[in-house]
């Protein structure tokens, strides 16, 4: 009892996990490795994709690094850091997701015995980062420029980086047909570039060939009511009106009520609400345009009245179609009927209703402004699509950067084989510990090479050995060679046009830098219990305000409960 | 209550389920060791070289970082008497905003010493008033030891400030200072008033966007907010702005309200009364000449339908702090109500524009005109963490600058000024008679501390800098600390390594306070916590 009365020092709360030290370092870095291994297999060309199904019963297929570290759910601090940075590749550049991983683990793993020999982070740290600056700088040397070529020039360009892009996902075998798609939606939305202004539309059925651009706006048929089939499916130049109200009959106001002392006036009440209704038709009408598109209900009695009219009307138009029409056509939403100006009116060339797959479309082609453009994705099973969407969107993020920065890099592992060579000749300039680290730094950037070669069956030692000899010619002639995923041997990347914007890279080694770093630079993982209120109230007396250790039996109890 | 026991003495006299903890063993001995074990865990982060911490917080954030100040803020310290010390470290972090690990560590240290002093055969109080003297000869000696030159200073001139600055943004993100400290500096020399005792911190806003790098974080002159413009208009030049706090919407009533119609022309005229009522109001904006709205609540559909037809650029700004930020930044008044603005109300802005930043959408509202009093660093980072550690630094870089203009005073970094400290204190402990002399020597002592620390986090031989330190101080060079990056002893007037005289002062001066203030208990009673009806029966105690 005596000794029961001692309390021991509990200095923070009861639950709390501290880990600290070298073990807990290296404990963090075996955990990235781990979570890296699962997305490695999925880099390059010949890389496999994952089906992961998650607790809500949904299957997702996916060759995306960012799609799957996102879906994976992870707990562990620090690898949860890997998930961060392919987030952040994966919304400042939209592609390279697997190889910042990638990175980051390597660089995590080549750290590791150093660290296990008792070196101090934070040298490590220092190398990694002068060596990441070093990359960077060589990148920029390394990469060539786009600018000033003509629009047909440029083009062909960005659809060669598109196609390099594509070529690593499911529609890898139609690579050509979806950069050129890419490409052309791309330019076509300008330097207003706003990436919601090009719609990816998903119908089942057909194969990938019949996926199609639309240089600008396509969704699928609005639920219509009566009437409906009498309106005109085709118009060429029609105005376009778009709006924000409802054209139905309803009650005028919600805190609007009407009392009546004569019931004589109750037909003129009716009435009114019906020439409420009729009015606003009539201002549609009157505004001359021939397409009338609402993001809230179009009724039955407004389809039959337009239908008489030889108008075409849609209700319940997605918000963001709405707003893709509005752009397109250089209309703006109304939210009034009242003094619609012509100016306020959309057009274009086309406006029709066609099938696409057991779907019905409606397709707005040739706009004036032309800052939008829709793809609409055909093929075979859900996932499938989901898939291919995934592919396009990486597609087309890298199509966008390539244009903003215009400068280019070889792909196929073959930059990475250079900045490699680089920094080991670089290294060999320095004296004391840091070359060692530079060193396994270059070291590090051979694992994009070499799982390329991996991932497509070829002996990775082997033709790393070849691209070394390349890259090391004096004559720096063999500085765009990288692996050939078709022979399983080397090629220059260059010329084959396997080509990568250098914004991609330059961000991916980054971010892939400064997460090694940020995970290095930890010595101590301190895990507070969840909160309160996150446990519910039984765990919460059992540890509210409990400041010595004598509550042995409530302490065991509180833990049960966060087990849960 | 126990059955084989029966309470007596202090615990017959208080309500059961309290703890009751006194003597020297007891109390004191154990507070000693539940303060060094805080202050080993953040002593780890001290100086440039200082390894982060990874703590996950009660809410199951994650933060990774080498800010004191955070970590013990997310520790959820119990021992009371370690609250004491993070106590300490928040009064610092309060006051100067910069030095909270030095005041954990040191209060640690100097417990740590007293507790060996205490082995001693020391009572307490001895220790108490060799350490008030010890930290009044400190704060004596520090006074001498500022730079030569160093009281008035110029805070526009932007290599002065920096120079104060880069120490203290190095220990928190070594290796970037320099991009950090140059940032920081423009950002704050950008807003600071005429009178530079004025400045504000809240002036100097950071915007943290994810992707990018460190190479990409810019400053705005402005404001940098995370949002997207309300209608179609994403671009203005050189206009003018209106401000309304209260929405841009049609006025309804608070109380509940029902309009009864009694007409049916009543009804057919409702809608339309209330479509021209909101025109003529954005009209009457418009016509005031402002081509921005910025709204502090909901914009109505309506109110926006009318905005787009006069062309008026529409933000909303939901936050009250932001929208008050925005008002400095513009010169807006903020007006209550959607009415037509008088001209003096308006604000004006050099560009609104949204654009996308890493993905995300942010509207950057840029004003170069003087008057404008807001600044924003962009921070740019691969991941949420590093982005919180950097706007962590820049928060310390900024109240550094805050510190510095009201006290420029500097003095010799890197540990050249603690061992300074060390040695002259150690003089001065022999000319002591008490027993308190014991107490000064140790006070010495524990400024040792900081030189170990920073050796040893950089790998170094701590034993060998610190003799070597104090060799080249007793030889009249003052001002040498340990230069990190070559692992030597230097001059740090030459590296151009300076810590402010104020963080400093607070940090040693709060620090002894703690000490102190921990060594003068010798009792601990706690009362039985005040629990919910749910509560388990006090167990233990008096159990078994």
């Amino acid at each position: 009892m005596a000794a029961m009365l001692q309390p021991q020092i509990i200095l923070l709360k009861e639950g709390t996990d501290t880990s600290q030290g070298k073990a807990q370092l290296v404990s963090n870095i075996n955990a990235c490795t781990a979570v890296a291994d699962v997305v490695r297999t999925t880099l390059g060309p010949r890389g496999m994709d994952k089906l992961i199904h998650d607790d809500k019963g949904s299957v997702t297929i996916s060759n995306d690094g960012a799609t799957i570290m996102k879906l994976l759910d992870i707990v562990h601090p620090a690898a949860k850091i890997l998930v961060d940075i392919a987030k952040s590749q994966d919304s400042e550049v939209g592609d390279g997701t697997t190889t910042v991983v990638l990175l980051a683990a390597e660089f995590l793993k080549e750290a590791k015995p150093f660290v296990e020999d008792g070196v101090h982070p934070q040298n490590l740290i220092r190398s990694y980062r002068t060596a990441c600056y070093l990359a960077i700088e060589k990148i920029k040397e390394l990469a060539v420029s786009i600018e000033g070529k003509s629009m047909e020039e440029k083009k062909s360009l960005l659809a060669k980086c598109a196609a390099t892009t594509l070529s690593s996902k499911l529609i890898g075998g139609e690579k050509e047909f979806f950069a050129q798609m890419v490409v052309d939606a791309v330019i076509s939305i300008g330097n207003d570039d706003r990436l919601n202004m090009i719609g990816i539309k998903k119908v089942p059925g057909g194969n990938m060939r019949d996926s199609f651009l639309v240089n600008g706006v396509a969704f699928k048929k609005t639920f219509s009511y009566a009437g409906f089939e009498q309106q005109p499916k085709k118009f060429l130049n029609p105005k376009i009106l778009l709006l924000n109200i409802e054209l139905e009959l309803k009650s005028e106001k919600e805190n609007a009520e009407i009392r009546l002392s004569d019931p004589s006036q109750y037909q003129s009440i009716v009435d009114a609400e019906w020439n409420i209704i009729y009015e606003k038709l009539d201002k549609c009408v009157q505004s001359g345009a021939k397409v009338v598109l609402s993001r809230l209900a179009i009724g039955d009695l407004a389809t039959q009245y337009f239908a008489d009219r030889d108008i075409f009307c849609a209700g319940r138009v997605a918000e963001e179609d709405l707003q893709r029409v509005a752009a397109a056509t250089g209309g703006t939403v109304q939210t009034t009927v009242n003094n619609i100006i012509d100016e306020v009116l959309g057009t274009c060339e086309i406006f029709e209703e066609k099938q696409v797959g057991n779907e019905r479309f409606n397709i707005f082609s040739g706009c004036p402004s032309g800052r939008t453009a829709t793809i609409v994705l055909r093929g075979g099973a859900d996932q499938f699509i989901e898939e291919a969407e995934r592919s396009l969107h990486d597609a087309i993020m890298i199509v966008r950067r390539a244009l903003k920065n215009s400068t280019v890099v070889a792909g196929g592992g073959a930059i990475d084989m250079e900045i490699s060579r680089y920094l080991r000749q670089h290294a060999r300039t320095i004296a004391g510990k840091s070359q060692l680290f530079i060193n396994s730094y270059a070291k590090a950037l051979e694992v994009i090479p070499r799982q390329l070669c991996d991932n497509a069956g070829f002996d990775a030692t082997d033709v790393l050995n070849k691209l070394r000899q390349k890259h090391a010619l004096p004559s720096g002639e063999g500085a765009a060679f990288g692996v050939d995923i078709n022979t399983g041997g080397i090629a220059d990347s260059f010329a084959n046009f396997v080509w990568e914007p250098a914004v991609v890279k330059i961000n991916a080694i980054n971010a892939a830098t400064e997460a090694a770093c940020l995970v290095l630079s930890v010595d101590e993982t301190v895990k507070n219990p969840k909160s309160e209120s996150a446990q519910g109230e039984a765990a919460a007396s059992a540890l509210g305000g409990r400041g010595g250790g004598a509550a042995f039996r409530g302490r065991g109890r509180g833990r049960g409960m966060r087990r849960r | 209550m126990g059955f084989s026991m029966q309470p007596y003495g202090i615990q017959a006299m208080l309500k059961e389920g309290h703890k009751h903890l006194s003597g020297l063993d007891e109390a004191v001995l154990k507070n000693i060791d539940a303060c060094k074990q805080l202050s080993t865990i953040t002593r780890t982060s001290l100086g440039p070289n200082g390894m982060n911490k990874m703590v996950i917080n009660h809410l199951d954030k994650l933060f990774v970082t080498n800010d004191a100040a955070t970590i013990v803020n997310e520790l959820e310290v119990q021992h009371p008497a370690a609250k004491i010390l993070v106590l300490a470290g928040k009064a610092q972090q309060e006051e100067i905003g910069d030095g909270a690990n030095l005041t954990i560590s040191f209060a640690g240290e100097l417990l740590q010493n007293a507790e060996e002093l205490i082995r001693m055969g020391l009572h307490p109080s001895e220790i108490i008033s060799g350490y008030s003297k010890g930290i009044n000869k400190t704060i004596e000696i520090l006074d001498e030891l500022v730079e030569k030159g160093s009281e008035t200073m110029d805070v526009r001139n932007k290599e002065q400030v920096i120079s104060r600055m880069k120490a203290a943004v190095a220990s928190k993100q070594f290796g970037q200072e320099d991009i950090l400290s140059n940032l920081i500096a423009d950002a704050c020399m950008q807003v600071c008033p005429k009178n530079p005792a004025n400045f504000n911190v809240d002036n100097v806003r950071v915007a943290k966007l994810v992707g990018g790098g460190l190479h990409d974080c810019t400053i705005v002159r402005g404001m940098v907010l995370k949002s997207d413009a309300v209608g179609t208009i994403k671009r203005v030049e050189k206009a003018k702005v209106a401000v309304f706090a209260g929405g841009v919407d049609t006025s309804a009533t608070e109380t509940k309200g029902t309009v009864l119609i009694h007409s049916a022309e009543q009804l057919e005229n409702y809608a339309k009364t209330e479509e021209a009522k909101v025109e003529e109001l954005i009209k009457a904006v418009a016509d005031s000449g402002a081509k921005i709205i910025v709204s502090g609540a909901a914009v109505g559909e309506m109110a926006l339908h009318f905005c787009e037809r006069y062309k008026l650029m529409v933000l909303k700004i939901s936050s009250k702090f932001e929208l008050r930020r925005f008002c400095r930044t513009t010169g807006a008044v903020a007006l209550l109500k959607l009415s037509q603005p008088n001209t003096d109300d308006l604000g004006y802005v050099d560009s609104i524009s949204v654009e996308e930043i890493g993905g995300v959408r942010v509207t950057i509202v840029k004003n170069e005109e003087g008057g404008n009093s807001v600044c924003t660093v962009v921070l740019r980072g691969s991941t949420d963490s590093i982005l919180d550690d950097l706007e962590r630094a820049v928060d310390d870089g900024v109240n550094n600058y805050k510190a510095m203009c009201r006290d420029s005073r500097i003095i010799p970094g890197a540990a050249a000024t603690e061992i300074e400290l060390a040695r002259r204190l150690k003089e001065f402990s022999f000319k002591e008679t008490g027993l308190d002399q014991y107490a000064i020597a140790k006070f010495a002592e524990s400024f040792e501390m900081v030189p170990k620390t920073l050796a040893e986090n950089a790998g170094l031989n701590a034993m060998e800098i610190i003799s070597s330190l104090y060799a080249e101080h007793a030889s009249g060079n003052t001002k040498v600390g340990i230069d990190l990056d070559e692992g030597v002893c230097k001059d740090m007037s030459n590296l151009n390594i300076w810590d402010l005289y104020v963080t400093k002062f607070f940090a040693l001066k709060y620090a002894a306070d703690a000490a102190c203030t921990v060594l003068r208990v010798d009792q601990i009673i706690m009362a039985k916590p005040a629990g919910g009806p749910k509560r388990d029966p006090p167990a233990g105690m008096d159990e078994d």
